[in-house]
């Protein structure tokens, strides 16, 4: 083709001609058989694109379905939410306060408020002190059993 | 999310944590990318491969994708990058490269139509492969813009942009191409 008109020729066939530039074209066509066959065989050979239809496999889809959301709930897990962080501190607080309060109510049923503690306190004093004297006692007994064996001790030497 | 939300609307959702958005976009945009990249290889197993390759890379890095930037041409930019790496590792390997090695075709320079079926139906089975003999006999350069062109329907700015070539060279490859399916197709517009 002679006529000069082949880039200004893809512009117009691919819809990026301007006003002026697409009636420059449609003038030239009728007078070029050289433009029109290539304009022919662009829309034949698109054409034939577009009738074959291909689509990738439902294997090779579903693989990336499956990244994306294992990729999408990792994303979520670190996401920071005003509303989230408000609800948990108004649950915090209202459990804060419950807390509280309820833990006032029921001390007094505690047996340390009962007067029952201070008797308990004597009976485990008493509990104490006969440990204690029966420990020493042991000890006593222990320091005789050494004193024993320190004489075989001694008797051994004696050998 | 659903299908009337725009694609940085979706990948919006989808870094905030809704798996769905991703599943829309994928939906949205599977045909054409799975066409382009079945064209660019001509191997279904391939172009699998590479399409997975190309929206795992969104689900495991979606900052990645600028949402200011229009997303078709993020995720064509990135096919096309997957598909030049599948080709130069398979070159690695000692297999072809996308445009051969040397009097070696590569896939590029086989025909490009990887199925027959649905074209043959509607073009009937003759004129399907001249169709696809023509499409073959362009120079890589020129089948790469012309899929590109068709398959994700960018300007020819953009994919000037996604090439890293000047938009000229990207309307001249586009030119030749035309002139060459004339040759081949022969016919008129009438």
């Amino acid at each position: 083709m002679n006529c000069e008109y082949g880039e200004k020729l893809i512009l117009y066939t691919y819809g990026e001609a301007g006003q002026g530039l697409a009636a420059e074209v449609e003038a030239h066509l009728p007078g070029c058989a050289s433009c029109r066959a290539e304009l022919a065989a662009l829309r034949a050979a698109g054409g034939a694109l577009s009738a074959f239809k291909a689509e990738p496999s439902r294997n090779t889809v579903l693989a990336v379905l499956r990244a994306a959301r294992a990729a999408a709930e990792g994303r979520r897990g670190f996401r920071f939410s005003w509303g989230e962080a408000l609800l948990s501190g108004a649950l915090a607080s209202a459990m804060a306060f419950v807390f509280a309060f309820s833990g006032r109510t029921a001390a007094a049923d505690l047996a340390w408020n009962s007067g029952l503690d201070s008797g308990l306190d004597s009976v485990e004093y008493s509990v104490y002190q006969a440990q204690a004297d029966a420990l020493s006692a042991q000890g006593d007994w222990e320091y005789g059993l050494s004193d024993l064996e320190d004489e075989s001790l001694d008797f051994s030497k004696n050998v | 999310m659903s299908e009337e939300n725009t694609d940085p609307e979706l990948v919006s959702a989808f870094k905030a944590g809704d798996a769905e958005a991703l599943g829309l976009l994928m939906q949205r945009h599977q045909a054409a990318l799975f066409g382009y990249l079945l064209r660019l290889t001509g191997r279904r197993d391939a172009a699998e491969d590479l399409f997975q390759e190309v929206f795992l890379k969104l689900v495991r890095n979606p900052g990645a994708y600028n949402e200011r930037e229009k997303f078709k041409a993020w995720l064509f930019t990135v096919a096309r990058n997957a598909a030049m790496d599948h080709f130069r590792r398979g070159s690695a390997r000692g297999e072809v490269s996308l445009y051969g090695d040397g009097d070696k075709p590569g896939p590029a320079d086989f025909t490009a139509s990887a199925e027959p079926g649905p074209a043959e139906a509607f073009y009937g089975k003759t004129e399907a492969a001249r169709i696809d003999a023509a499409l073959a006999s362009l120079s890589p350069d020129q089948r790469e813009v012309f899929y590109l062109r068709h398959y994700s329907e960018l300007s020819f700015k953009e994919i000037a942009e996604t090439l890293k070539v000047p938009i000229g060279t990207v309307l001249a490859r586009m030119s030749r191409a035309a002139a060459r399916l004339r040759e081949k197709l022969g016919g008129d517009a009438q």
